[in-house]
Order: structure tokens, then sequence, then C-alpha cells
């Protein structure tokens, strides 16, 4: 058993593991303040990946302003997702299938959209480091995995630090509770929503983002959006904690089967253990169970 | 004769549809792996012929009860999951079918998909399973096993309070449209005569949701009319069939937030005066 | 003969104990009421004794026989009734399908015939029907045979509830809190109905209100809780000078 080739599958498998974690807080983030699964996330994913390329591609060529204008870009299309699609749907007090099955829409549509437009061509983000692997003893970590990493950890401590300690956080929080408490603390409701999307397409931006600059960016790219979901069953649908942990879990669980038994396999394994777990443990690592008020 | 395929391919689409119909649009159902089953569906009709000599009428048993089969085991340990788990489970247990299907590229050629299958079936089959089909969910729809579904479907917590067991109930459902979904699938491979993995993915089973939801929760008719407009358009409109999607999800989003009981939410397969008193 | 008999049942949501030892004997034909200020863990009890929620401790005896792990659908078919505080009328079926609903587990067709609408089936459907409509017109509902729950005003879609329940052919009837939102002409309307049906169909009813003048009214026996206990037990004129009872709603608007 070489421990060293054990090892670097799962530093591997821990940089995407960061981006699963980024995918599993935005996509819970919805979850636990509306109580629906959002699946356009995925588009969000998706159209962000193509912007951060045409913007690093043909515009400039810095990273750290392409980053930001990406991550902004995502927030503001998930926040005119909401508005457009969404709200009209809570206002007129439908039940929350149709929000699941608009969200679905979206994720069509922009995949649709981009399949039609672009499909056909591969891009790939322009290279912004230099030495593309750093050695560590006997590790080689790649500088993109780092980075990843790297940013997934900044971004996750700040919105834990936004939804711990400022009042918009607060007001999240309490949504999640009771969708109508912010109203009694003079917060308006609709305002908290689109906050919580903000933070969720902003999420999904860099993401988007990340998943661009480690992979081409194609149509498909916003599938990814899956593992995301994989991880924030596993860490239990409300926890910000517990998706992280299920993303670097999943993501180094991930790495080290597809060395082990191959790519093809490993997705059934993946699968077959989420079904075990959810059928013996449904709220996660880390959720609640919530009992339906009778 | 292009009129005869548009119509035997719209057909096809519009059993899958029917399948997913009962599940769904009736019980609330969610299921993005619905894919898996017409890849069940086809490639067991398929192998059943083309590797060991069934008889293609017993193939295409073998494929319905393939799918009830796996629609059992599946929904055993899953219909008791919330609805959102339900439908992420399903997703990933579809993307397991075309894993599967991969990898055993011995018995089913893999990525090259499986091709060499005689045209059996031609339109006459086609429309006579439509009608049968449409004739057993009409049936159902109409009596305890509907009217149990829509229950579920707005209330499980006061369904089971009205004595209906909800999982058993749910089990059923999932049973009949997994044989349903197979069904077509199996008609499909003796129709386009190829098939392959990637044939029916996580989006296809999407799309079926969608146009259920188009056509009208509670609208047999609807559904159909909404499946064969939009099958259709995409044959008859090629140039701009890449664009089909993206107009169908405009279209399904304006749906729900307006006119959210469906498109054709008012038409009936039976005009009113043809129906029994108490309808 | 003791109909229903709850032996200290108990339950806790998380860290909250809802309800703690709670034992009740329950006569047949008689109507009982349980009253507490909010959140005593009224509605819970009820949860507890249709299934809707399961025990942590305690068991739960209907005519005899124990139904403590029973599944919910499995105590209506025995006759166990309820209705809901947040009236749960299925909104999209018609009145006359809610009706139906409730009477569908005691059909007898197979999922065959019905695929293939035998007479068979057509004959039980007709059955179904008529016995559905009988019961709307018992109680005064006839008229909304083919509408929508939500195009019906709050007392009429109480008065459904009610009817629905009947369809279950039901031993005893659970009544969550009734009289929420109605008028004082509605309420006495619902009093009289509830002694109509008690009587006419030889039924048990248990009551959960806030509604003092109702319970004081028809109930027979009164159960008194208060963070999740009982507190007393006894008859209304006897509750109504009890100490404690009157120390629990202080502070309460009643």
């Amino acid at each position: 058993m070489n421990w060293n080739i054990l090892l670097q599958q799962i530093v591997n498998g821990i940089s995407l593991g960061g981006v699963y974690a980024l995918m599993a807080v935005g996509f819970g983030l919805i979850f636990n303040v509306l109580k629906f699964s959002n699946f356009s996330h995925g588009g969000v994913v998706t159209l962000t990946a193509y912007i951060g390329f045409f913007l690093s591609k043909y515009l400039v060529a810095n990273f750290m302003v392409t980053f930001l204008v990406t991550a902004a870009a995502g927030g503001m299309a998930a926040v005119v997702i909401e508005r457009l699609v969404f709200r009209p749907i809570r206002r007129k007090g439908y039940p929350i299938s149709m929000l699941i099955v608009n969200s679905i829409t979206v994720a069509m549509l922009v995949q649709q959209f981009f399949a039609v437009t672009l499909g056909s061509d591969y891009y790939t983000y322009p290279n912004f480091i230099k030495e593309t692997a750093l050695h560590l003893g006997n590790l080689t970590v790649s500088k993109i995995y780092l980075l990843m990493l790297g940013i997934s950890a900044v971004v996750l401590g700040a919105l834990t630090y936004v939804i711990q300690k400022t009042k918009i956080g607060i007001a999240i929080r309490a949504a999640s509770s009771d969708i109508s408490t912010p109203s009694l603390m003079g917060v308006n409701v609709d305002f908290v929503i689109s906050v919580a999307f903000f933070f969720s397409g902003v999420l999904g931006g860099i993401t988007g983002y990340l998943l661009g600059m480690t992979f081409t960016v194609d149509p498909f790219i916003g599938s990814m959006i899956l593992k995301g979901i994989i991880a924030s069953i596993i860490g239990g649908m409300g926890s910000i904690l517990g998706g992280v942990i299920a993303g670097l879990l999943l993501g180094a669980a991930e790495s080290l089967l597809i060395a082990e038994i191959g790519a093809a396999l490993t997705p059934m394994v993946i699968y077959g253990s989420i079904i075990l777990l959810l059928l013996v443990r449904p709220q996660g690592i880390a959720g609640k169970i919530t009992e339906v008020k009778a | 004769m292009f009129y005869l395929k548009v119509l035997e391919i719209t057909s096809l689409y519009t059993i899958l549809v029917l399948g997913v119909y009962l599940m769904t649009g009736l019980t609330g159902l969610f299921s993005l792996g619905q894919g898996g089953f017409v890849s069940i569906g086809a490639y067991t009709a398929a192998i059943a012929y083309l590797r060991f000599g069934v008889p293609f009428p017993l193939a295409l048993a073998l494929a319905v009860i393939m799918g009830a089969l796996l629609g059992f085991l599946v929904g055993i340990p899953t219909l008791r999951l919330r609805r959102d788990y339900f439908l992420l489970v399903t997703f990933g247990l579809g993307e397991m079918v075309r894993a599967g299907l991969l990898y055993l590229a011995q018995l089913t050629g893999g990525a090259l998909g499986m091709a060499g299958m005689p045209k059996k079936v031609g339109l006459p089959l086609i429309l006579a399973s439509i009608v049968v089909i449409t004739f057993i969910t009409y049936s159902l729809k109409r009596s305890r096993f509907g009217r149990d579904c829509i229950a579920i479907r707005d209330d499980e917590l006061a369904a089971s309070m009205m004595g209906i067991n909800v999982y058993a109930h749910k089990m059923k459902v999932f049973i009949i449209s997994s044989a349903i979904t197979a069904y077509g699938g199996a008609l499909y491979a003796f129709n386009i005569l190829f098939i392959e993995p990637n044939l029916f993915n996580w989006l296809e089973s999407a799309k079926l949701i969608i146009i259920t939801f188009v056509g009208g929760l509670n609208s047999i008719a609807g559904v159909i009319a909404a499946s064969a407009i939009y099958y259709s358009f995409g044959e008859f409109f090629r140039f701009i069939d890449v664009w089909r999607d993206v107009l169908l999800a405009v279209v399904v989003v304006l749906v729900i937030i307006f006119r959210p009981g469906g498109l054709f939410q008012g038409l009936t397969l039976l005009p009113s005066k043809l129906k029994r008193k108490g309808r | 003969m003791e109909i229903l008999k709850v032996e200290g049942i108990s339950k806790r949501f998380g860290g909250v104990v809802a309800v703690e030892s709670f034992s009740m004997l329950q006569q047949e034909n008689q109507i009982s009421g349980i009253i507490g200020p909010n959140g005593a863990g009224k509605t819970t009890v009820f949860n507890l004794i249709t299934g809707a929620a399961s025990v942590d401790h305690g068991r739960i005896l209907f005519m005899d026989r124990e139904i403590t792990r029973l599944p919910p659908h499995r105590r209506t078919d025995l006759g166990i009734a309820r209705t809901f505080q947040n009236i749960r009328l299925f909104g999209n079926l018609t009145v006359l399908d809610n009706m139906k609903v409730a009477h569908d587990m005691k059909v007898r067709y197979t999922l065959w015939e019905e695929m293939l609408r035998l007479p068979r089936v057509r004959r039980q459907e007709r059955e179904i029907d008529d016995k559905a409509r009988h019961f709307l017109s018992y109680l005064g509902l006839e008229s909304y045979v083919g509408q929508k729950p939500q195009n019906l005003s709050y007392g009429i879609q109480r008065r459904l509830e009610l009817a629905r329940t009947l369809m279950t052919e039901p031993r005893i009837l659970l009544l969550d809190e009734p009289a929420a939102g109605l008028n004082p002409h509605e309420v006495r309307a619902l009093m009289d109905t509830i002694r109509k049906i008690q009587e006419e169909n030889s039924l048990t009813i248990v009551i959960v209100e806030h509604h003092m003048e109702l319970i004081m009214n028809i109930c027979s026996l009164v159960h008194v809780l208060d963070f999740g206990k009982k507190i007393a037990e006894g008859k209304p004129e006897a509750i109504k000078k009890n100490e404690q009872v009157l120390q629990a709603y202080l502070g309460e608007e009643v």
C-alpha cells in the first residue's frame, strides 16, 4: 500500500471537495430559507463559468478582477432568477412542487442555451499561474488545487461570519426557522430572501469560476451541482458546517475510489452509499429531523 | 412517409410522458431517473432478442416485467423519503443505470450502443399501446386509485388519516409507472433501432416532468396534447429544433406562474355530457 | 365499555417535553373534552392517539386492542377518525371526492379490476357516490358537491371536515378545535351538530378546544393539560371551580 499515492489522492480530492462544499452551502442556503431544492443553482454555475471565461480571455487577464466580477455576476443572476421565476410563485402561494419544477426548468434553459449558442467549442481558461505544481515533501500539489482550497476556505469563513454576526445574517437564520420572523425583526422578508439568493449566487459564481478554471467549460458543467447536492444531503440539508465536512469527505472519497476502482464504478458506490445513509439516518450528519405539524 | 415517422416518434415519447404522468402529475412523485427505466426496458428487450434469441413478444413482456421489478426494488428504500430526497436519489439511480450500462460492455455494447434490432414496432402497435395505456390511466384516475393519488399529492398526512396506506399506494404507482416507462423503452429500441447508455439522461427525464406540468396535472388529454406538440414541433421545425428546449423552458416558467393548472387544464378526454352523473 | 384507554403516554420533540405521562379512559358514547392553555400539548395528544406521532413511552388501547405501534392508516381503519386544527381538506379534489377518499380503505375491488374498469368497479363506485352524497346532505352540504374546498366559506369547510370523518365508518371522533374561527351563531350550530352526530351514530367523541362554552355545554368529562401534564380531570362544573385550572389560565384569554 503506497501511502504517498494514497495521500496524494486525498489531497487532490480535498481541494475538489472544497468546491463541492461551496456548492453544498450555496444549495443549502436556499433550502434552509425557502425549503425547496433549487436546481437553478446549477444554471448559475454554468452561466458564471462562461462569464468568467469570456472576461478573462477577452477583457482582463487579471485573476483577482475576473474572479470578483464573476462572483458578483453570479449573485446578481441568482437575484434576477428569484425575482422573475420564484417570487411570483411564492406570492401566489403555490405548492413547493412548482418551485422545484421551475428551478429544474431554469437549469435546463441555461444548459440548452449554451449548448445551442456555444456548444460545440471547448473553452479553457487562460493560465494565471506560472508554475503549476508545488512540492511538499513527497507530495506534489497542484497550485490550482491549493488556490481552490484556499479560496473556498476564505469564502466559507466570510460567509459564516456574516451569517453569525451581521443583522442580515441573523435575519436569514431567523427566516430559516420560520419565514415570517424577519418581519418581526423589522426586516422585509422579500429583502432577506433576495439577499439569501445573492449569497447563494455569489457562491455559485465562485464555483463556476473555479470549476471552469479546473476543467474545460461546457454547457454541462452545471451538472456538477449534483455533487454539491449530495454533499448537502450527507451533511444534513440545514447545516453549513455539515455541508462543508460532507463536501470535503465526498471529494476525498471520490478521488480515492476513482484511483482504486475506476471512474465507471465510482458513481455506483457513491450513490449506493448515499441511499444507505438516507435509509439509516435521513437527516444526514448534522441535520435535524423536522416533524410535520398536524 | 415523413409524417409517419413524426407520428411514431411523438407517440413513443407520449407513452413515456403518460408513465410519468401517473407518478408525477397525479401523485406528486418527482423522479429525475425515469431515463434509467427507459434504458432498462430498451436494453432488456434488445438483449433478450439479440443475444438470447427470445421471440419479440416475449422480449417486450420481459422488458415490462423488468421495469416493474426494478420499480419495486428501487421503491422499497426510497418511497419513504421526503420529496426532495426522492428526487435526488432517483437522479442518482438514473446515473447508476447509465454507468452500469457503460460498464457491462460485453452485454450491452458499452458506449458504442446496440444496434441490429429489426423494426418490429410500427405505428399500429405504438398507437394501440397509447390507446390501452390511456385507457388504463383514465380508469385509474376516475376511481379510488386516482383519488388517493391526488389526496397523497395534496396532503400526505391527511391522506394517511383518511385510512390510505401512503407507502403501499406510492409503491403501486411507482411500479405501474416504471412498467409503462420500460415498455416505452422497449418499443423505442425496436422502432428507432439504435440505443446507447446516454440516450435518456436526467435532462430528458426532466423534460417528461416539465411537459406533464405544462399539459396540466389534472388533465390526461392536456398532457397528451402538450407532449404531442412538443415532440412533433422538434421534427417539423428542425432548423430551430435546437431552440426548442429554450422555448419550452420559457413557456413552462410562464405557464407555471400564470396558468398553474396547465396550458390545457380544462381539456377532458370525454365531454361532460358523456360522463355519468356524479363526476 | 372503555373504548379508548390511554396509559401514561409521553412525547419529546428534541429537548422539549410536549406530553408527559398522560392517561385517560374514554367511555363509549361519551363526549369528553381536553382543555389547557396554548402549547399545553393537546394537539400532540391527538397526534399520538391517531399515530401521526409515535409515543416515547406508554400504551394506547382501542377497543381493548393495543394500537401503540400501529401506523395511522390502520388506526383509521379500526375506527379512529379526526379533524385538524388547520383544516386539511384536499384542495385539488371536489367536495364529493374529498368525501369518497375517506371511504376508500373499505373498497373491495382490486387494482386489476380497476384498470379494466369492470362492472364490479362501476357498481362499487356508484355505492360510494351514494354514500358520500348521503353524508353531505346529512350535514346540509349537498349543494357544494362539485366545488373545490378553497371556494367554500370557513364554516362550510369545517362542516365538510366533519362530514368527511363520517365516511370512515368511525367509532370515535377526535375533533381538534372545531370551533376555531367560528362566530357565536356558528358555534351554537356546531354544538347541535356534534350532539346530533353523537346520538344518531352512537359515536364517542373527544374534543380539544379553547372555546369554554362549547366544552361546558356538551362534554360530560373534561381533562385539563398544562405544560404537557394533566393537572385536573372531572365534570365541567367541577373543573370550572378548580384552583389549579384557574391558575393555569391566569393571563390567558379564555
